[in-house]
């Protein structure tokens, strides 16, 4: 029943797939074999399953080398789906490394090499941000992700460590070098990654030619016509623009509609620019096309998200500014652990460490 | 509802024509406008002193002014009467309703309930006013004594609030110009009654009697309920003006005085019947009588004025009021006679049997009831309203005159524990007036009570058909006889000896030295001592050292001089007016009422001592008018003589009598009279068992059934709950791992839905 | 890389390189995040595996700004931002409070409410 179910599936997307035609922009046939990429999914489970902190017995980099392979063995069917789609190895390159990182986020015991590999993820991500012309967002997430808030995790991670004795200093804390049901969370989150990416990779688009900003040219010349004072300067630095010629700013100079540049020289005369004489420079760059988004399209967002962190500052100030007392049993477990700290380390790492 | 009053209120002129508004009232109207009036001013009164806490007579004084006042009014009323009159305070109800057009076309009658707050005085209501107002007055100023124990607790202004409240009622009860009225005072003094009788609240007893004597009461009110609703149904009133001047009332009448019983359809013969079941409700007839005993429980002056003199009248009072509705049955008055037979015969064996006094007392209150019921049955509607008159003085005089030895001797009753208290220091007066008392409630020749008796007797002989009713009263004259003297040559003469009842402590405590003194400053008591001697040397065998026999104030004695003087003075009235020798005074006053015969006056209701019978009944072949003075007279005189033989002759203890010898040779008939034939065990069996049983029954079905299924849909929850609790660890790890596993479980489903 | 960046009018296709790729990476972060979650129990590394799965999401939105050859993706990038930092900085916060009562990282220690 369930075998013919997934048999019918797989029909299903056959015919799907038959029906695709492989133009640019348009639907295309399905990247991986569904089979494969169910199999590759299941050893990926198993592998972070295995790679998942855990006492005794620790085959962690079995674990992490099994999920990687099966991760690598995806991008490399990614890859080989068709010569049309020869990958782009600069994606490969930051996708490994953001998975990776994030594989090993989760996987390592230690909070702050977490938190360092997190910051390796954040950085891959930035690079794939780049490749996909958001230049603006990359260096916006390195600054705020892995300039700010990692370092700020890094602060807690510290505030909130026992400092380690010098005999024990590669003790772990119970709660870090143990995962908690980690067959259910693999499973769980294996089956959604399936889910989507069946759906995903059920039929697939290309992406268009051009980076963001390069939007249709009509789209493209709107975003100009707000910006004479740049479509000048470009004009000027190309030396298109003559000597007391001009672009007037107050009027419409750019009509977008025509595609055409209104140039004014110092008698008042104009002449006309048409596109297809218009330099190549003269283009919408990422941050001016965010940024035109943002204050211009969306001007009450921006306030939105300043209202949130101001009030999260005030929380946090509030919250950290409360003085609290160590609750009967920690301190019961404090005193504990301090007085098996002195005598005998072994019966203290019963209650404390399991390492 | 304080509009609704107002609205009364401004309705009070044109509702008042019929009897002159009040500020031109018909000549009278006012003074007998004033009786409620001036008995609710005592309410009111006695409320304000319980709230004010007063703790002194005063409200015993107020009561006493104001009742005395009303009946100055009501005696007033008498003097100046010159024929029934009709005065209206204010309109009460009036409801209408109907009037619309219904659906199916027509119109719908427009009926009309309207009743005022208006007064019918005629002979028969004064009759019972003056005997209610006066006897109240009296045992209001009895009361102000004996009820001096609670002098300082809230107790005594709650007692003289429900006396004057009674007395309202009553007066409401009896005077009243509608059904409705009347029914207000029915329910009103049941009321007074359950309040009083509880008095005692903190007696489990009084409690117990208290909530009988309601609920027994209720059986009764139910039904004249019923019957008052019946006659609206019918007749379309209430008022007994409207009622009796109704043309289709007057041709049931014609038909019933003509013997034509069938072309009476069967449900206007059955109010009588139902009018019927409320008159024995309140007037403790079989088989509804249990109460009456029970509420002995009550302080005695209660007892005497509300469940020996007054109160209990109130179905006799009903039955005359409605006579004439009563003849349109052609079962209703047989069965009144033989019910009032029954009781009679029934409460006068119990009475024999009985040991306390207050009890046998109220046994007798019963077996006379049975009396008046008897002689209204046999038409002698004038004979039974003579008797409740004459009783009502000589059984509250029996009733103060018990409840002075329980007063002196702290709550004993038992007769054989209580032995010539006549002879006792300060207790003459008592035992007089007691013996004046006895004579009368034993029909000993030529008193009131005598007279009373003769009448009912006489007529029920004289009533054709009637004679058995005859006998069995004729049979419970000797015992009522035999059993009052029984009493008396007990108590009041033969050896001195007593034994304090239980409450001694509780009074001597009660009795502040101040009412001791007050008591004893009187000269006719001075020899206290004496009394304290004389309490020693006889008392030795109740081993109660100490204790002192309290002979009676002057409150009290005063009382019982005054009835005891009026048990006397009113067979005088037997012997004037137009029925000088049967019934005279009082006869007059009931035949000239809605009591007295038809006017139409053919043979069936005229009354039996006028003559005109077309056949006329005899006793053993005599006329029973004629030699019925004789032989009652003969069979009340050896009643007592037996109860001399037994009770006193050579009786040497209290505790025992030659009647004990007897004991043995009646087998176990006097055990099964002592516990009164069995009659409350038998309810008991009869109604409280099968309820009792059924209640069980139900609750086991509640139990079981209904909170079972309230209860299984309160356990699904907890069960499902409790099975489910566990995943509610308080982790927040599950509930992630939760929320992922549904998310992805859900697209799960989008995905295989999608294909 | 370079010439990447300093592209003023990147013509460079990039047709090789489908939605779906970036979308699975973005998906498969997130599911990571999601484990990480759900199996680590030391409070800091949940909270970094919340970040995780916002990365996640920014790739996507990212992605599908480009793909869409608008800004309103990115421009709901900076929210993700916002939010991520305003999270850290409560959820931080929190965190130092939690420990100082129990001296004790583990998310399991506060499970008082409990059914």
């Amino acid at each position: 029943m369930k075998g013919g179910r997934v048999g019918s599936i797989l029909i299903a997307l056959d015919r799907a797939r038959a029906r695709r035609v492989g133009q640019p922009g348009q639907r295309l046939t399905p990247l991986i074999n569904q089979v494969a990429l169910y199999v590759l999914l299941a050893l990926g489970a198993v592998g972070v399953c295995v790679a998942l902190p855990r006492k005794g017995v620790n085959p962690q980099p079995i674990g992490a080398l099994l999920a990687a392979g099966a991760g690598g063995l995806v991008m490399l069917l990614l890859g080989l789906a068709g010569p049309e789609h020869l990958p782009n190895i600069y994606f490969y390159v930051f996708g490994a490394i953001a998975l990776g990182g994030a594989l090993r986020v989760i996987t390592h015991p230690k909070p702050v090499y977490a938190a360092l590999y997190f910051i390796l993820t954040i950085l891959a991500s930035a690079g794939l941000f780049v490749l996909l012309a958001a230049e603006f967002m990359a260096f916006a997430l390195v600054i705020v992700y892995a300039g700010a808030i990692l370092i700020t995790y890094l602060f807690v991670i510290m505030l909130a460590t026992q400092s380690p004795t010098e005999e024990e200093a590669d003790r772990l804390e119970d709660y870090d070098a143990v995962a908690r049901e980690p067959v259910a969370a693999t499973a769980s989150g294996f089956v959604l990654l399936g889910v989507l990416t069946t759906m995903l990779f059920g039929g697939v688009k290309t992406l268009p030619a051009g980076a963001a900003g390069a939007r249709p040219e009509a789209a493209r010349d709107a975003l100009l016509a707000r910006m004479p004072g740049k479509v000048e300067s470009v004009l000027r630095t190309e030396g298109v623009l003559k000597d007391g010629e001009f672009v007037d700013r107050g009027g419409s100079a750019v009509d977008a509609a025509a595609g055409t540049i209104t140039i004014t020289d110092a008698k008042g005369g104009t002449r006309v620019l048409p596109r297809d004489q218009w330099p190549e420079r003269l283009s919408v760059r990422n941050i001016e096309g965010v940024g035109f988004d943002l204050l211009a399209d969306h001007p009450g967002a921006i306030e939105i998200a300043g209202v949130i962190l101001l009030m999260a500052m005030l929380g946090a100030v509030v919250l950290a500014r409360k003085q609290v007392q160590l609750d009967e049993e920690a301190k019961a477990r404090h005193a504990a652990r301090l007085a098996g700290g002195l005598t005998d380390p072994a019966s203290a790492g019963a209650g404390g460490a399991g390492a | 509802m304080l509009s609704g009053i107002l609205n009364s209120l401004a309705a009070l002129m044109p509702a008042a024509e019929a009897g002159g508004d009040l500020l031109h009232p018909p000549k009278g109207a006012m003074l007998m406008l004033a009786v409620p009036v001036l008995t609710l001013v005592g309410v009111l009164a006695c409320t304000i002193c319980a709230v004010a806490r007063v703790r002194t007579k005063l409200p015993a004084w107020i009561s006493v002014a104001c009742l005395a006042g009303a009946f100055g009014c009501v005696l007033a009323t008498f003097l100046g009467y010159e024929g029934p009159r009709h005065a209206v305070g204010f309109e009460w109800i009036h409801l209408q309703w109907g009037g619309e057009t219904p659906r199916g076309g027509g119109q719908v009658p427009i009926r009309a309930l309207h009743a005022n707050f208006g007064l019918y005085v005629d002979t028969l209501t004064l009759l019972w006013m003056l005997f209610v107002t006066g006897l109240a007055t009296l045992i209001a100023l009895y009361a102000s004594e004996y009820m001096a124990g609670d002098v300082r607790t809230a107790g005594y202004s709650r007692f003289f609030v429900a006396f004057n409240l009674f007395v309202f009622s009553m007066s409401c009860l009896v005077m009243a110009d509608n059904l409705l009225l009347l029914y207000l005072g029915w329910e009103g003094v049941g009321l007074c009654s359950y309040l009083l009788i509880g008095y005692f609240y903190k007696k489990p007893s009084a409690v117990a009697a208290a909530k009988k004597a309601f609920i027994v009461n209720r059986i009764g009110d139910l039904g004249l309920a019923l019957g008052i609703m019946l006659i609206f149904v019918k007749f379309g009133t209430v008022e007994y003006a409207t009622l009796l001047a109704d043309s289709k009332f007057q041709g049931f009448l014609a038909a019933a005085t003509a013997g034509d019983f069938a072309s009476i359809p069967w449900d206007i013969q059955l109010i009588p019947a139902l009018l019927m079941i409320g008159a024995f409700g309140k007037s403790a007839q079989f088989p509804l009588y249990v109460w009456l005993p029970d509420a002995m429980e009550g302080p005695t002056p209660v007892s005497a004025l509300i469940h020996a003199a007054t109160m209990v009248t109130a179905g006799v009072f009903l039955i005359a009021r409605t006579f004439w509705v009563f003849q349109v049955s052609e079962y209703a008055l047989p069965i009144v006679a033989w019910i009032g037979a029954i009781t009679a015969l029934l409460a006068a064996t119990i009475g024999m049997a009985q040991f306390d006094i207050k009890r046998i007392m109220a046994y007798s209150t019963v077996s006379q009831l049975g009396y008046m019921f008897a002689g209204l049955g046999v038409m002698t509607s004038v004979g039974a309203a003579f008797h409740v008159f004459t009783h009502a003085f000589f059984k509250a005089l029996l009733f103060l005159a018990c409840g002075a030895v329980m007063h002196g001797f702290a709550g004993q009753l038992d007769l054989r524990k209580l032995s010539g208290v006549q002879k006792m220091p300060g207790w003459r007066i008592v035992g007089v007036t007691m013996l004046v008392g006895c004579l009368n409630l034993a029909g000993f020749p030529l008193l009131a009570g005598f007279w009373s008796k003769d009448m009912i007797l006489a007529q029920a002989f004289a009533e054709p058909g009637y004679s058995a009713v005859g006998w069995v009263l004729l049979l419970t004259a000797g015992l009522t006889a035999y059993y009052t003297f029984r009493v008396y040559f007990r108590v009041f003469v033969g050896p001195q000896h007593f034994e304090p009842g239980d409450e001694v402590h509780g009074h001597d405590d009660a009795h502040g030295h101040g009412d001791h003194g007050h008591a004893h400053a009187e000269p006719a008591h001075d020899g206290h001592g004496h009394g304290d001697h004389a309490g020693h040397a006889h008392g030795s065998g109740g081993g109660q050292h100490g204790f002192h026999p309290h002979p009676p104030g002057w409150a009290i004695n005063l009382v019982l001089v005054v009835l005891a003087i009026g048990a006397f003075a009113i067979i005088p009235l037997n012997f004037i007016g137009e029925h000088a020798g049967h019934g005279g005074w009082a006869a007059d006053m009931v035949h000239h009422s809605t009591a007295g015969p038809l006017p139409a006056g053919a043979g069936h209701a005229a009354e039996g001592h006028g003559g005109g019978h077309a056949e006329h009944g005899t006793f053993l072949g005599m006329d029973p008018h004629k030699v019925m003075y004789y032989v009652s007279g003969v069979v009340g005189i050896v009643g007592i003589g037996i109860a001399f033989v037994l009770h006193l002759a050579g009786r040497t203890e209290a505790a025992r009598s030659r009647a004990d010898g007897l004991l043995p040779a009646l087998g176990p008939i006097p055990g099964w009279a002592q516990h009164k034939w069995y009659v409350d065990e038998f309810y008991d069996f009869l109604i409280r068992t099968p309820l009792w049983v059924a209640a069980h029954l139900f609750h086991l079905v509640d139990k079981l059934i209904v909170d079972g299924l309230v209860n299984l849909f309160g356990f699904i929850p907890r069960a499902l709950g409790k099975a489910i609790r566990p995943s509610q660890s308080g982790v927040l790890h599950g509930y992630a791992l939760a929320m992922a596993g549904g998310v992805a479980f859900l697209l799960l489903i989008v995905l295989m839905a999608a294909l | 890389m370079m010439h990447l960046l300093a592209q003023a009018n990147p013509p460079a296709p990039m047709h090789a390189v489908t939605l779906g790729h970036y979308l699975f990476v973005s998906a498969a972060m997130f599911a990571i995040g999601l484990i990480g979650f759900v199996s680590r129990r030391n409070l800091i590394i949940m909270f970094l595996c919340t970040e995780l799965m916002f990365q996640a999401a920014g790739i996507a939105l990212i992605a599908f700004s480009r793909f869409h050859l608008n800004h309103t993706g990115e421009t709901f990038v900076i929210f993700v931002l916002t939010v991520a930092a305003a999270e850290a900085a409560m959820a931080l916060a929190l965190v130092v409070l939690l420990f100082r009562r129990r001296e004790s990282l583990s998310g399991e220690e506060w499970a008082s409410m409990k059914g």
